[in-house]
Parts: structure tokens; sequence; C-alpha cells
């Protein structure tokens, strides 16, 4: 068997947590395609070739290790957006990042077609003070382009010791603006739960990454929330996994197990049949007593936060407000190379309890509530999703269209944590939706950011067959 | 001994053929290489045997090679066979259907080096600079050059989309263009003035030196060897090419001295290039070289020589600064590489990589205000990945040539100047302001 850490994380998730555990089980494949060697041969042949022309012929001495590195980046890059090469150094930083902080700005960011690309600000961290925003396109970090650098270089460049500045360009929004932004690092504490009791008898739970530490830190959680709201009164649960990006199977499996006893949560499927896994809820694991649950999803609810929504949502244990989420429904998994860094390489698809793959399509909410999004950021706030990542692992019918990833940061405006509140509070789902949809004092009047605010439930969202 | 062919251009010129097989003499003694291999070959391996599906191993495989020569610089690439026989296809100035356009990638949009001459691209009204960000709607962005490239050719009389961004507005622009077959015919010539050889230089393909010496001929009877005062050499927005048809076009123009020298890491890329004599067919007659933003690479070397050797007047806007040459090394049945394997230098021993070459009078073409900006070529210097040149690297300059060669000022000022206009009268009329639009 082999034990390698799933991980379903988008883009480089600054401090999460992944240990690459153990042996490089690797599968060598059955000797029994004698031509398919040959092939091989053929093509490791050309590739050592051009590596020798280049080695013998260049202009100038060129960096044979940079060479490798980058041919390596190249042939993964041309897999899909989430597998990636790690250096031994970044690496290290990873699993440095078990630990939980690490000095920079507090942003997850995601390369696409070579640029980098803020996928969400980290609550409470210098990146969400200073006003950066998901979608948010990094051209040039300390006035150097990141045009050409790879995600972990960029990633290496933001980070730093404490109190030292950083200055990012940014290129925000479908007109381009340009903003700069002079950032000071701090200590990121990657505090992935957080909670608090809302209206007198709620469990309001934000998990804003799967870190090693949330399964725990929910259990926690749910057991302070549970000394602070008499049971009686206990109205029920709101799991918050808006703008989560995801991070490690296993903690996901944990914290659906935290709200249900028994079922299937999920299961994996690689290339080979034989290697389908299915992870079921343990019983006694339930610490949720029954009470009701919402789970908020949007736009940047990906991976690991759509295993546990799609998990709640098929058993019917949860009611899903929000957004499409963003549709990642592939598995990497961490190989250790020696002294060579890591691989980090998708290798399974998993599957909500009901069958289904979301990799492309994302999670619909059971009821659909859009935030109204301020002036200056409307058609800002939209995450396109995993259909419209180049290269993405296809899955039928898609939906590339983007789905709203905006939260409020008062509370106060938050209408997808109303709307939770309310069907808590007995509110019939339809009645919330209509009201919801009414309350949205800018309706319609704009037609050209259809699924940013405003239109009723994602209108201008092709939705397919 | 390596026989490659040099090659010097942006992006995708048009272009040659191959001479020579590589006999590539490889040292299997350099044990690290070989540990790297090795590596490279875990990884593979890896990806083959894991991943979520069965990996189309080819395309992996050109994936690591494009990755790997991308780290290199922005002008080493690989070429598949079909990409190979159509770079070689080009170079031989065949004809295909096509719309007529220099592209090269920037930041993973297809950028228009120029357009060629009475193509339909031209009469459309594309420009050099322009972003082609869609074909027929499909994004342009996660296409190779080659796909983009392929995309655009086809069969004469049928049509293609081009949605277009122009200048730092970002201004988009539609089109929709009716392909022709395409001569890559790379000269053409006419009397200026009724006493002026001129003779415009599109591409360095097979056919240009040829061109420029039956051009030079017709100018003996037409307008007359007694008559004529002097020829433009036009070598504006023209990317680059072949390194030997560069050599012989300067040596149509000079009797003796060296042409230009390429230096690579290794001794048989260390080469001179000198004048042959007798086959100076310019009479000695004055010379003005045309150059601006988009005059790259053989262009350069060109007008480095004939700047140098004081042959001629260069005149127009500084030029791109690609300074360095690649040469076709064939990979057998697999395509070939196209690999910087030297710097150039031109007979005063500069190199022009990311410098560019200073006209002796900076001309600046008037650009119609919808256009100010946007026709600009940003130059080598600001590649990603150039080769460095210290620390006194130039950026581009303008790269707009008026349609109506009556609004041609660098025409105009080549004209005077062989008609008699003294250089410092046409400096102070001219005033070379900065070489790029301030912008």
């Amino acid at each position: 068997m082999n034990r390698k850490v799933g991980y379903l994380g988008l883009g480089i998730v600054m401090g999460a947590a992944a240990t690459a555990a153990a042996p490089q089980a690797l599968m060598y494949v059955s000797p029994a395609a004698y031509a398919a060697a040959a092939d091989t041969y053929r093509q490791l042949n050309l590739f050592g070739d051009v590596f020798d022309k280049i080695r013998n012929d260049y202009v100038e001495k060129p960096d044979e290790a940079k060479l490798i590195e980058a041919a390596i980046n190249g042939m993964l890059a041309s897999l899909d957006p989430h597998s990636s090469y790690m250096d031994a150094k970044a690496f290290k930083d990873m699993q440095v990042q078990t630990k939980g902080e690490f000095g920079g700005l507090g942003i997850e960011v995601t390369q696409e077609d070579g640029l980098i690309k803020v996928v969400t600000p980290i609550d409470e961290t210098p990146a969400a003070k200073a006003g950066i925003l998901s979608g948010d396109i990094i051209t040039s970090i300390d006035d150097q382009p990141t045009q050409g650098l790879t995600l972990d270089q960029a990633v290496e460049k933001m980070r730093g010791a404490i109190n030292s500045p950083v200055k990012l360009k940014i290129v925000r929004g479908p007109k381009k603006e340009v903003k700069d932004f002079t950032v000071v690092r701090d200590l990121i504490h990657v505090q992935s739960v957080r909670s608090r009791v809302e209206d007198g008898d709620i469990g309001y739970i934000r998990i804003t990454q799967f870190t090693e530490q949330t399964a725990e830190g929910l259990k926690e959680a749910m057991e302070k929330l549970h000394s602070q709201i008499p049971n009686d009164k206990f109205k029920g649960y709101i799991l918050d996994l808006r703008n989560n990006p995801g991070g490690l199977l296993d903690q996901s499996i944990d914290v659906v197990n935290a709200f249900m006893d028994k079922g299937e949560i999920v299961s994996t499927r690689s290339r080979s049949p034989d290697e389908t896994q299915r992870f079921d809820a343990k019983p006694g694991e339930d610490l949720s007593g029954g009470k009701p649950l919402v789970v908020l999803i949007n736009g940047g609810s990906a991976s690991a936060s759509e295993i546990v929504s799609g998990a709640l949502q098929d058993h019917k244990r949860a009611t899903l407000i929000g957004t499409r989420s963003f549709g990642k429904g592939s598995v990497q998994t961490i190989m250790p190379l020696g002294q060579q860094g890591a691989l980090r390489l998708t290798t399974a698809r998993y599957y909500t309890p009901s069958g289904r793959s979301i990799q492309a399509k994302g999670i619909e909410p059971d009821i659909k509530v859009l935030e109204d999004v301020p002036d200056d950021l409307k058609g800002k706030d939209d995450m396109k999703g995993e259909a419209s990542l180049k290269g993405h692992l296809a899955n039928g019918v898609e939906d590339t269209a983007g789905s709203q990833a905006y939260v409020p940061p008062d509370e106060k405006d938050d209408k997808q944590l109303a709307a939770a509140i309310d069907l808590l509070n007995g509110e019939k789902p339809s009645e919330i939706e209509a009201k919801m949809a009414a309350a949205s004092p800018k309706k319609d009047a704009k037609g050209d950011a259809p699924a940013a605010a405003g239109a009723p439930a994602d209108a201008g969202a092709p939705k397919p067959n | 001994m390596k026989k490659g062919l040099s090659y010097l251009a942006v992006g995708v010129a048009a272009g040659v053929a191959l001479m020579g097989v590589s006999e590539g003499v490889l040292d299997a003694a350099a044990a690290s290489a070989n540990d790297r291999l090795t590596f490279f070959a875990e990884i593979f391996n890896k990806v083959r045997d894991n991943y979520a599906e069965k990996p189309d191993d080819d395309k992996m495989i050109k994936a690591a090679i494009d990755g790997m020569l991308a780290s290199l610089d922005p002008h080493s690439t690989y070429f598949d066979q079909k990409a190979l026989q159509e770079f070689q296809t080009s170079m031989k100035g065949e004809e295909f259907g096509g719309l007529g356009l220099e592209v090269m990638m920037e930041d993973g949009l297809v950028k228009v080096v120029s357009p060629i001459d009475e193509t339909p691209a031209a009469r459309a009204g594309l420009m050099s600079g322009d972003l082609v960000t869609r074909i027929d709607d499909a994004p342009v962005k996660g296409l190779t050059l080659k796909e983009a490239v392929d995309k655009m050719r086809g069969p004469a009389k049928s049509s293609v989309k081009l949605t277009v961004e122009r200048g730092s507005g970002k201004d988009v622009k539609e089109y929709t263009i009716v392909r022709e077959i395409i001569h890559v015919q790379s000269v053409r010539s006419r009397v200026e003035g009724g006493d002026i050889g001129y003779i415009r230089v599109t591409q360095f393909n097979q056919e240009a030196y040829d061109g420029v010496r039956r051009a030079l001929e017709h100018f003996r009877a037409d307008p007359g060897s007694a008559k004529l005062k002097g020829y433009i050499l036009d070598l504006r927005n023209n990317p680059g090419g072949l390194l030997n048809q560069a050599v012989e076009i300067a040596n149509a123009f000079v009797d003796s001295g060296q042409i230009v020298s390429t230096r690579g890491r290794i001794a048989d890329q260390e080469q001179r290039y000198s004048a042959r004599p007798g086959v100076n067919l310019s009479q000695g007659k004055p010379l003005v070289v045309l150059i601006n933003g988009g005059s790259a690479s053989a262009s350069e070397i060109v007008s480095g020589a004939l700047q140098d050797l004081k042959r001629a007047t260069v005149i127009g806007s500084r030029s791109f600064g690609k300074g360095s040459v690649q040469t076709i090394l064939p990979l057998g049945e697999n395509g070939a590489l196209k690999l910087t394997t030297a710097r150039y230098y031109t007979p005063s021993g500069h190199s022009i990589q990311a410098r560019g070459i200073e006209p002796d009078l900076t001309v600046l073409e008037n650009i119609p205000d919808d256009l100010k900006g946007k026709v600009s070529s940003l130059g080598e210097a600001s590649l990603f990945g150039h080769l460095k040149n210290g620390a006194e690297e130039e950026k581009g300059s303008d790269a707009y040539v008026p349609p109506d060669r009556d609004k041609d000022t660098q025409l105009q000022a080549a004209i005077r100047l062989l008609h008699g206009t003294k250089i410092e009268a046409l400096r102070s009329q001219y005033p070379s302001a900065a070489t790029v639009t301030a912008k």
C-alpha cells in the first residue's frame, strides 16, 4: 500500500501543512509492453539529445541544474495547473509551514498563464488589511517583474523577515487597473479555524484552509461553542468554507466526520482501478449532536472544501448556501525525491458519495445567495474556477462561468451569512431566496457584470443542458 | 564539426534550409550531467506511472524541452518535424496561404512584429506591436506560437477573424481578413525622385541577396548609372533572417573590410565574415540605410557593418537590439533545435545586443494621433530572459512607417541627403527628441 499524503490545495497554500510521509512507493509499470519501454527510451533520448546540445553549443555556459528544473516545470505545467515540482528548499519550506507560522503577507497565490494570481488573502493578515483581493494579478514584487518566475520563486520573494516591507504591483479586474501596495510582512499564523457565537444561539465556524491542525481546531471550536450555548438553545451550526482553497484530504474527511456518524464521505479514483479508495465516516466521531448545519460556499471554495460540502450535501446533512464552488476535483500526492525536493502530482480524481465528480463543475448551493458587491469592486470579485484554468483535467460538460468569491468585510453586510442565520431560525428556503434577491438594491441595474452582483442567482452563467 | 544553419530573426520569420547534419560529439564523461538526466528520467517515469490519467508522453517531453529552452533566452526554440518543415519552407521564400504577418510570442500572446507589405494583413491595417488575443474567437492564450501561426494560415480565400489589442490603452479591434497566397518576396525596389535607387528588404530569406543584386543591376539601366545619385536600403521593420544573406547584402555595397564576427562559447562559433573583393555592385554611389525599432538581427548586422565601415549614413530610429545568432541543430527524425549559439559583433567590435544601433541621423516619423504610443517596439532589452550586455542596455524605439511615402519623413530625409542637403542641416531640422515616444 502506498501511503502518500493526499493534498488538495489550490496553488501554493501558504502555510498549509502537508507532511510528506513515507516511502516512495513507486508503482513501476509492468514490463508487459516492451514497445512502450522502447518508446520511453526514444523520448528520453530526444530529451537527452537536446540537453547535450544546449550544454555543448549554447552561447554561454548554461546552468545545468536550472535547465533540468525548467524542463521539469515545463513538463508538469503541461499536465494540469496543480502538478508542480518543489526543489529541496521549496519542499523544506512546505514542511516548515507545518509548524504554522512564517514571515509573510498572508496571501494564497496560484499561477495562471505564467502570472501570479491571488486566490485569496488570508483573514487578518497584512495582505487582507492592505486590501488585496481574490483574483488580483501580482505583476511585480519589489519592482521585479513576476513574469518568468515560478510560483515558488514568487512566493519566496514575498516571504521574508517580519516587519520588513515588500512592494507589490497588482493588476485588477478586466480593466486591468494597476495598483501599488507596500505591505509590511508579519508573522503569519496558520490558524485555520475560527469560531464565534452568532445571534446568541448559533455556532459559527470558519475554516480558512485544511492544514494538519484543522480537525483538531474544529474539535476545540465545537467544544467551545457547546460550552457557550446551552444545548437546549443551540439552533445549529454555520460552517463557513468561503474562499477556502483546500488543503489536506485526511483533514477534510475528519471535518465531515465531526458532523456525521456514518456513510461514505469521499472516494478517490486513480488510473488503475485497484487504487480506488473509499473513505467512510467512523462512528462515534460526530461532535455535532445532530444540530442543523448550514455550509457557506462561494467561487473561492475549492478542493478539500468541495469534498466537505459535497459530502454533507449528498447526505442531506447540511444545506449549502452561497455561490457555486471552484470545481477542483483532483487529488495531488506529494512524492519526496530524496535530496531533490518533491513532486506534487495529480494522482486521482475524487467523487462525492453520490458518485459525482465536481471537477471543472463545482458544487451548486442549495440556496443561491449573492453578496452585494461595492461598486468599485464590481466585476473584479469573480473567481473563474477550474474550468477556465489552462490544461485542467476535462470533465464532460463544464461550467466555465465565473462564480462570485466576495465576502463583505463587515459581517452586517454579509447576505450569505444572514441567509444562513435565517434558515437556522426557521425561515423557508424559498422565502430566503426571494428576500435575498429583493434585498439587492441594484438588482438587474447593471447588465455588464451579471455574475458579480445584482442579477438573481448567477444569471448570465449558462447552465449546461 | 557542426554545420548548422545560422539564423537571426525575431520571432517566427520566414525562411530556409538545413545544410549538413549534426554529429553532436558529446562529452559523456560529464557525470553530473548524466545524474541530471537520470533525475529527469525519474520524474518522467513517476509521472507516467502515477498521473491521474495516462499522460501523452510525447507532449510531456516536448513541454519539457520547451520549458528548458524558454529558460535560456527568448530566441531558442524547438521545432518538431512539422514546424521544421514550415520553417524551412518560409526561409526558402515559398508560398503558403496566410495573412502576411510576422509574429512573435510575448506574455503568452501573439505580437505582430510587422505586417508584410501588400498582404491582406497590411491592407486590413494591422500594425507592428498589435497583440493578437483571439483567432476566430478562440483565445490565443495557451497556444504556442506555432499553433497560433497554424490557425492563422489556411487555404487562400478562406477568411479568419482576428481580435487585436493595440497600444497601451489596449484598444480592442476586430479584423476579418481573407487569406491569400503569401509570396515571401523579400526585396522590392523602385526609383525614388528620378535618380535614387530605393531597395526595401523585408526579411533575410534565401532569396534576399538575389533580390538586392537584381535591384542593383536594374538601377544601372533605370535610372542609369550616370544619373544615379545613390541608394536607399530600407531595413525598417525587417526582423532578420539568415546570416549569410546579411553578409552577402552588406558585401554588395563594400569591397573590403570585416562585415561581422560571431563569437560563441566554443571555438567553431568564432567566425569572421569579411567582404570579398569583386562583388560590390554599388558603383561606389552614396548609400543611406533606413532603420527603426523593428529592424532586428540580420538587419542590424547589415546596418552595423555599413555604419562602422562608414559606407552608409544610417537614418531613422534606434534598432531592436538582437545581437545573438541562432543555429538550427537537426535532431534526426525529431525535428530540430533553434539554439542561440553565438553573439555577433560589428566591425568595430561592438555587440548591439539589448542596445541596438543608433542612427547617424535620428529622424522620427509623425505618428497619427490614434496610433501614438502604440507603435513602439520595446526591443530586445525588454524581452524576458534576454542575454545581458552590460549596464548600458537600451529599450526599443518607434516602429512605424507611414503607408504614404510622401508622409514618410525618414524616407524624405534620406532623399534629401542624397540630393545634397548636408547632414548638419538635416540634423537641425529633425530634432531627435526622445527616440522612444515618451509614454
